[in-house]
């Protein structure tokens, strides 16, 4: 094959310098695309600030409407205990219809009625109950509710027991009581931010690394310029990574914008890791997930088709690899079939790198995994592509 | 208008669509696969959370205490630690996303009527899984205090374990669930589901198949024709409409049927409100595809216009009133938040137009507002 020695690394030269053309010809073509540029910017930017300063998963200001029958200092008190952030106090009604009546409505998500003789009661010691009917139409945060406002009233009842002193025919604090220190890592201060940013950002990265790539290729079937291409000195292979190559780059820029523009100044999330292994792993990620892209686009003969295929495969690999819901709540079976989402992978990678400041040595997993699935499916798609063309 | 240049529109548009077999297979096996992946799929109950312990003490005490851990459905014993050093790796490598640390004399004190500090550590990386997990550990110990307070009460007063119990917890706090009595998962996000679905579909058809026509230059007919504007865009959206309504009534019989949820409202007044939705759906398809001039441009704006808000904003999974101003303000933007109260009240609160008029009359401007919007974009004289 190779005669001279100088042949072969010319050879080499042609083929980078190939390669390196097309992708500038990728780049040219999405940068003319206004709305798509315009799109990129406001995705990588905006809507990452937005979705940081807005989210939040955990409860916060539920609506709680209260029907206060003793109108007496202790119900006053527990009715005080229910506060921001978690509870937001949304007015007294004067009997149970009325409160039943603005749930239906959705302008209270509970419902809390303390009794009449509820002081008295509690006073004495007599055992007294108090009533909460919760919406459920959003099961989560239905039982947030009433997990957060048992707490305030187990509280609420034991410090009224402890005023009362000597109920216990003891007055010494100490009691056989465990009390549990909890402490989160990584995000000490349960920033919800930090969360929801990384997410978003890693949302734009898959929507993006699925449809450009894909749509970029399916544009040259439907318009019947890849045959101008096949018949150029190019490779198939060429044709094909030049695309993910330009894609590639341009979703790193974003991304750097996203994470040095929006999220280390004005959300504060820590970089603790390695910054380049993050982009190494990074342009790992966008490389697999656009092999599924184009992998769709080489089955598809329009670009209505390779949306809706896109759409089809986008939409769950969003909702159910960790970024939206946690995966501890999946069924086995469907977190099995999450297996195969590079996204599922990467949400552990950054906020591994990220947050957590881990390193190859315990993300090497991850990472096989990840790399694996890009392979076999650029291979499929390549194969697909070639099939067709030659 | 002539209805006949209508249908002359809407039925070349009709055959395009069913012609394109892939297409029109995909706009009718989308919906349903989403609705099945995402009716299983798409839980919030958090179950099962890898957790390993460290057992400082080895009393029967601390047994008893870890052993409610290793019962509870919410937790999954990952192993038993015997150095504090062991947590590190294994919570950043995402093994265990909790560890529970018992100090050593953890039987001893309780024994001794003492207070005794329990450390758990907690992955925070994903603020939701903590704060359950949080709430988890603390109801476990709650519970675990409450049986110590009773015991300590009546053996020190000498009183009997009921009345103990009463002044260990004077107050008790009866909880109601309405509308979705059992609290299960899936009857709060299947109906969610039927927005979920018809949100993101029917723009994204409708956008498709517009731009489809501007790039291949097909729209030239158009233009040269004697179909006016209106009649244009009447006919182009129609088969759209058509489509996504057909899917509202699949959806709707596979959340009732397949899933189980009860349907407690009027069904005419859901298939109305649905209509509308989906005339919000195609206008903003609509309008997406007259801003654009490439399907792959058309594509991108759609998914991103509509599927980033619908899962964040639209009250799928977090409820739009614990929404800060800012995504409240986007969240009423767009029309996933109105359907959402809408399927919601009537599949669960059984109510009707008397509550959630505001909803539909919002749906109704906002379809009627990008039709507008849509007509004054589109031209029959292209400027270049």
């Amino acid at each position: 094959m190779k005669a001279v020695p100088g042949a072969g690394s010319q050879r080499a030269v042609i083929w980078w310098r190939r390669l390196i053309v097309m992708t500038r010809k990728e780049m040219l073509q999405l940068f003319r695309d206004v709305p798509i540029v315009a799109f990129l910017v406001y995705s990588f930017t905006l809507a990452i600030y937005i979705t940081g300063n807005g989210i939040r998963s955990q409860l916060h200001e539920a609506n709680l409407l209260v029907h206060d029958a003793d109108h007496s200092i202790s119900s006053r008190e527990l009715i005080h205990r229910f506060q921001a952030p978690f509870f937001r106090l949304n007015g007294q009604v004067l009997d149970s219809r009325e409160g039943l009546r603005r749930l239906d409505r959705g302008t209270a998500v509970a419902f809390l009625e303390i009794p009449p003789r509820f002081h008295e009661q509690l006073m004495t010691g007599e055992p007294t109950a108090v009533q909460l009917l919760v919406d459920t139409t959003n099961s989560a945060n239905g039982l947030s509710v009433a997990s957060y406002a048992g707490r305030i009233v187990a509280r609420f009842g034991q410090e009224s027991a402890f005023d009362r002193g000597g109920s216990f025919g003891d007055s010494s604090p100490d009691l056989p009581l465990i009390t549990s220190d909890h402490r989160v890592w990584y995000n000490p201060d349960q920033n919800e931010a930090w969360f929801e940013c990384i997410s978003h950002l890693l949302r734009q990265i898959t929507i993006f690394a699925l449809l450009l790539p894909a749509a970029a290729l399916v544009r040259e079937k439907e318009r019947g310029t890849v045959e101008q291409l096949l018949v150029s000195p190019l490779s198939p292979f060429q044709i094909m990574a030049s695309k993910v190559l330009a894609m590639t780059l341009v979703i790193l820029g974003a991304t750097a914008v996203g994470l040095f523009g929006v999220m280390q100044p004005v959300f504060g999330v820590p970089i603790k890791g390695n910054i380049w292994l993050f982009f190494t792993l990074t342009a790992l990620f966008v490389v697999t997930t656009a092999g599924m892209g184009l992998a769709a686009a080489t089955l598809a003969r329009n670009q209505g088709q390779v949306g809706m295929m896109t759409l089809l495969v986008a939409a769950p690999m969003l909702m159910l690899s960790g970024i939206t819901a946690p995966m501890e709540a999946m069924p086995a079976s469907v977190r099995a079939v999450m297996a195969l989402s590079p996204l599922r992978y990467f949400i552990d990678i950054a906020n591994g790198i990220l947050l957590k400041g881990t390193g190859l040595n315990i993300l090497w997993d991850s990472v096989l995994a990840m790399a694996a699935l890009g392979a076999s499916l650029f291979g499929f798609g390549l194969w697909r592509f070639r099939r067709q063309f030659q | 208008m002539n209805i006949r240049r209508i249908a002359a529109v809407a039925s070349k548009e009709w055959r395009e669509t069913v012609r394109d077999r892939m297409f029109f297979s995909l706009a009718f096996v989308l919906p349903i696969l989403w609705m099945l992946v995402f009716g299983y799929g798409l839980i919030l109950d958090v179950e099962n959370i890898p957790y390993a312990a460290l057992d400082g003490d080895q009393s029967a005490r601390s047994r008893d205490y870890l052993y409610r851990f290793q019962q509870s459905r919410y937790f999954d014993f990952k192993g038993a630690l015997t150095d504090e050093r062991e947590v590190e790796p294994l919570l950043a490598s995402g093994r265990i996303r909790a560890a529970i640390i018992i100090p050593e004399k953890f039987g001893e004190r309780l024994n001794a009527g003492r207070m005794v500090g329990v450390q758990t550590l907690i992955d925070g990386t994903f603020p939701l899984r903590t704060d359950i997990t949080k709430g988890y550990v603390i109801a476990i110990n709650s519970a675990f205090n409450e049986e110590r307070l009773v015991d300590y009460i009546s053996r020190k007063s000498g009183i009997s374990r009921v009345q103990a119990e009463h002044r260990a917890r004077p107050i008790k706090l009866d909880v109601r669930y309405l509308y979705n009595e059992e609290v299960r998962s899936s009857w709060s996000m299947v109906p969610a589901l039927v927005m979920f679905t018809l949100m993101l579909s029917s723009p994204l058809l409708t956008a498709l198949g517009i731009v489809r026509e501007k790039e291949t230059g097909s729209i030239y007919n158009i233009y040269s024709s004697t179909v006016t504007k209106v009649e244009f865009l009447v006919g182009k959206l129609l088969p759209y409409a058509l489509i996504s309504s057909l899917n509202t009534v699949v959806l709707w019989i596979m959340a009732t049927r397949w899933f189980n949820v009860p349907f407690r409202g009027n069904l005419l007044f859901f298939l109305a409100a649905s209509l509308v939705f989906v005339l919000c759906g195609t206008g903003l398809g609509l309008l997406v595809s007259l801003l654009v001039r490439t399907q792959i441009a058309a594509l991108i704006i759609t998914i991103i216009i509509t599927m980033v808000p619908t899962i964040l904003f639209s009250g799928l999974i977090v409820p739009v009133s614990s929404l800060g101003p800012g995504s409240q303000f986007q969240a009423h933007l767009f029309p996933g938040m109105y359907y959402t109260n809408i399927v919601r009240g009537t599949f669960l609160k059984g109510i009707g137009p008397e509550v959630l008029w505001m909803d539909v009359l919002a749906l109704a401007l906002y379809a009627v507002i990008l039709r507008f919007v849509g007509y004054g974009l589109f031209t029959k004289r292209p400027r270049s």
